[in-house]
């Protein structure tokens, strides 16, 4: 039976005190994954399916259901959408159970601040390359996102915008939108 | 009260860890080891194994010094890390190695040790590895 | 017979020699770092196979996916980390052997085993799947529909964050997949007046951004993770005892690697537990196992190159993709202007051929680098997600580009990033719903001809034979877990041995993986976020 690191001080997150009874400082969990979500979550994500399982329902008679002898566009459609009915309400039974659901954290927010960035990004790159936005992308990931250091930061970013030039300018010959 | 030592596995970690024993000792303070690589990649070379980890904490012992670690990742800058935790544990020093760099290393190399004696608002000890050791500069 | 010569000289082809390597040493790479997994990363790579051969571009694939099983192993033997899900066993005497100052004994048996495992899978393959595809041959639309569902459940089996979810999400993959013009009718559907959904959505970008962006984003979060001080390998090669006493395991963990891998939804993770379970069983000594029994390295791994190897047989001879990375390069076939099915071998021998064989060198070539190059990978596993994730969205969002010239691609790439984040965090697995989306069009063609065959009469599905049986086993499928839950009241003791024995205690990286691993060799139904904790490729395998 496995019983985990045989001799020495775990050498993960944790305090070993050599005598003496004073509080451990600083013991991280291992692996901290964001709290579950609660009842709430998993709720929404259950209505959520039953309101496509619906969309699919109206949508699938609007084309024409057919009958078993003859389907038509709809049929396959109301299926699914009945599935999606039938399922989404289970799960919305199951909804107070702990599920996999992860709650939001502080660190969603560097989500929502990644997605942004690659709106961003798409809205630059047409009009003024992919040069730019590709090096101020990388840097923000780098400096902010990552808290990465300055010199770091710059250098790797610059290092990006000219391996991609190289590589799909140059070698891959790939018409991508550049500057230079 | 505690001596903090912030400790890497290289000469000047070890420096630094043998100054804050005797520090311990002569304060008659629990020392606390912190060894925090920086978060993010499965391995780093700021971590120190287990052995080392056993090592220091034998020299703890025989030294009658309490020890206490603090191994978890952090993120951001260690300088930050190490002040904070100097704060939370209200250290009484702060024990650290300095690294060798030459005058212009300093201007572009982010210096660990810069901030903390900057911005440290608790005594700092800084100490270079003992001469005579084949000290090894880090890149 | 010609034509498997003829596959030789398809794989020798220089282009096709590169782009093995390429694939095989990009599969070891993300096995061994972090983050993303062979479904993600080939998903990503998607652009770059237009500008390919067919057999290329699948050489390349398939390299990716089994050398991931092998970089996986490094992690856990030296870190106690699994690098995929696959290789979670392995960690259990793998780092007993790296603590006992035998990690490289341990890596050596795993890549011996890994090419006995993938080579013998693939002279098995050679034989079977030329006679599964004959077979299929007379499979008519009644056969596809059930052997399309049995798939897809199968992989909502084995899929993280539980049944229900990945049922719904397959539904959904299913309802995405009707959008479009029908195919019998020309009516539009769910279309919204839309010109450019009228022909459906486009595969390159929901697998991208399902697979690859949502894989990232959703590790931007901060997940506190342990960080090791940098290992060293003192190269101790197996000795011969330890040959010897894993070629046993070896050999059954080939056997059970490969009829595993074939099953949809089963594959390398089942494959690497069932043959550590076996092993433990079989052993005259089974408490050896948990503390360095070299046999509890060989198994798993020769198990799980094996079935990474066989869970090509249902995408190359039938067309039904076998998980959620099959699915992947299931796409990537379409892309190509080839459509899977039992036709293929016949259609496109130097294809099927092609692929096949280079799977052969695929192998060699994991053999040969595995060894010299963990040094390497050691030390590449020092740099941080944080420098590693701006660079893969990069190759991603302009790779996204490349598919069409349109920066509307790229949009689409990102909206279907955010919708596998929001997915991954309420607990649903995106690749159920890739792999339906992928099925989709067959499913739902093979289901109307069949109602159409059968004049609305539905019991036609069990008269015929084929499709009967198939639909029996479904109908055994779904019945399982309730069967098991009634099993497990009724008795007093906990499962077999081997499952007791594999919620052993790993402090790290957590109960999640251990737990996973008993779960999944007792009650396929039940599922818990191993890969969460590890966060490889999320569909397993």
């Amino acid at each position: 039976m496995n019983t985990g690191p045989a001799a020495g001080p775990e050498p993960a997150g944790g305090t070993a005190p050599t005598g003496g009874s004073a509080p451990a400082v600083g013991a991280v969990p291992v692996d901290d994954r964001p709290p579950p979500a609660g009842p709430a979550a998993n709720l929404i994500a259950a209505a959520v399916v039953v309101v496509l399982g619906v969309t699919a329902i109206t949508g699938s008679l609007a084309f024409g259901a057919g009958s078993p002898s003859q389907p038509g566009p709809g049929t396959w459609p109301l299926i699914i959408g009945v599935v999606l009915v039938v399922l989404g309400l289970a799960l919305a039974t199951q909804a107070r159970q702990p599920g996999q659901a992860e709650r939001f954290t502080r660190g969603s927010l560097l989500v929502v601040a990644a997605v942004s960035s690659m709106v961003a990004y798409v809205a630059c790159i047409a009009t003024i390359g992919f040069e730019i936005p590709t090096f101020l992308l990388a840097f923000v990931w780098l400096k902010f996102l990552g808290k990465e250091s300055w010199r770091l930061s710059i250098l790797t970013s610059l290092g990006i915008v000219v391996a991609f030039y190289a590589l799909f300018v140059g070698a891959l010959d790939v018409t991508i939108p550049h500057l230079f | 009260m505690t001596v903090l030592v912030g400790f890497l596995p290289t000469p000047q970690g070890e420096a630094a860890f043998d100054a804050a024993i005797t520090e311990a000792q002569r304060r008659a303070e629990p020392l606390l080891l912190v060894n925090s690589p920086r978060g993010g990649a499965p391995i780093s070379a700021e971590a120190a194994d287990e052995r080392t980890i056993a090592d220091l904490t034998e020299r703890a012992r025989r030294a009658g010094v309490q020890l206490h670690l603090h191994t978890s990742a952090h993120t951001g800058e260690l300088a930050d890390h190490l002040l904070r935790t100097a704060e939370e544990v209200t250290a009484s020093v702060i024990v650290i190695g300095l690294r060798k760099r030459s005058p212009v290393g300093k201007l572009f190399l982010g210096s660990t040790a810069q901030r903390i004696l900057l911005d440290a608002d608790r005594p700092v000890l800084a100490v270079k590895p003992h001469t005579g050791t084949p000290g090894a500069t880090l890149s | 017979m010609s034509e498997v010569i003829d596959g030789f000289a398809v794989v020798l082809e220089p282009t096709n020699l590169l782009y093995c390597l390429v694939g095989v040493v990009i599969g070891m790479l993300i096995g061994v770092l972090p983050g993303l997994g062979p479904a993600a990363t080939i998903a990503i790579l998607l652009p770059l196979t237009f500008g390919l051969e067919p057999v290329t571009a699948i050489i390349m694939l398939a390299g990716i996916f089994y050398g991931a099983q092998y970089g996986g192993t490094i992690t856990s033997v030296l870190l106690r980390l699994p690098g995929e899900a696959s290789s979670v066993v392995t960690v259990f005497d793998g780092h007993a052997l790296a603590r006992q100052g035998r990690a490289g004994t341990a890596l050596g048996i795993a890549a011996i085993g890994s090419f006995v495992g993938g080579t013998l899978a693939i002279v098995a393959l050679t034989f079977v799947a030329p006679l599964v595809a004959e077979f299929a041959l007379d499979f008519g639309p009644p056969e596809y529909t059930a052997l399309a569902l049995l798939g897809i459940l199968l992989v909502s089996t084995i899929s993280s964050g539980g049944r229900l979810r990945a049922l719904t999400a397959a539904a959904i993959g299913l309802l995405l997949a009707t959008v479009g013009r029908d195919d019998f009718t020309s009516a539009e559907r769910f279309t919204l007046g839309n010109l450019s959904l009228a022909d459906g959505l486009d595969f390159v970008p929901i697998a991208m951004g399902l697979f690859g962006l949502g894989e990232i984003l959703y590790n931007l979060e901060e997940r506190h993770r342990t960080v090791h001080a940098p290992a060293t390998v003192a190269n101790v090669w197996p000795s011969r005892t330890d040959l010897k006493q894993s070629g046993g395991a070896i050999g059954r963990g080939s056997v059970l690697g490969f009829f595993l891998g074939i099953l949809p939804g089963g594959g390398a993770v089942l494959a690497s537990l069932a043959a550590y379970a076996l092993e433990k069983r079989r052993s005259k000594h089974p408490e050896r196992f948990g503390n360095g029994a070299i046999e509890g390295v060989a198994a798993p791994e020769t198990a799980n190159n094996a079935a990474a190897t066989s869970s090509f047989i249902p995408l190359l001879s039938l067309g039904i993709p076998a998980n959620a990375t099959m699915a992947v390069i299931f796409g990537a076939l379409l892309i190509q202007g080839v459509t899977p099915g039992p036709q293929l071998i016949t259609e496109n021998p130097e294809l099927f051929w092609g692929v096949v064989n280079s799977m052969y060198l695929g192998n060699i070539l994991l053999l040969i680098m595995s060894i010299p190059l963990v040094g390497l990978f050691v030390r590449i596993l020092r740099i941080r997600a944080t420098v590693l994730a701006p660079i893969t969205v990069l190759i991603t969002l302009v790779g996204a580009y490349t598919v069409n010239n349109s920066v509307f691609d790229i949009g689409l790439v990102i909206a279907f990033g955010v919708l596998g984040y929001l997915m991954k965090k309420a607990g649903f697995d995106p690749g159920p719903m890739v792999l339906a989306f992928v099925l989709g069009s067959l499913l739902e063609t093979s289901l109307r001809r069949s109602l159409l065959l059968f004049d609305g009469d539905p019991t036609g599905f069990v008269t015929r034979p084929i499709s009967g049986v198939l639909l029996a086993v479904l109908i055994a499928v779904i019945l399982l877990p309730a069967a098991q839950l009634l099993r497990r009241r009724t008795q007093a003791a906990p499962p077999a041995t081997a499952a007791a024995s594999l919620t052993g205690a790993t402090q790290e990286p957590g109960p999640a993986p251990a737990a996973e691993a008993e779960a999944a060799a007792t009650t396929p139904a039940t599922t818990t976020t191993a890969d969460r904790t590890i966060r490889r490729e999320e569909p397993h395998p």
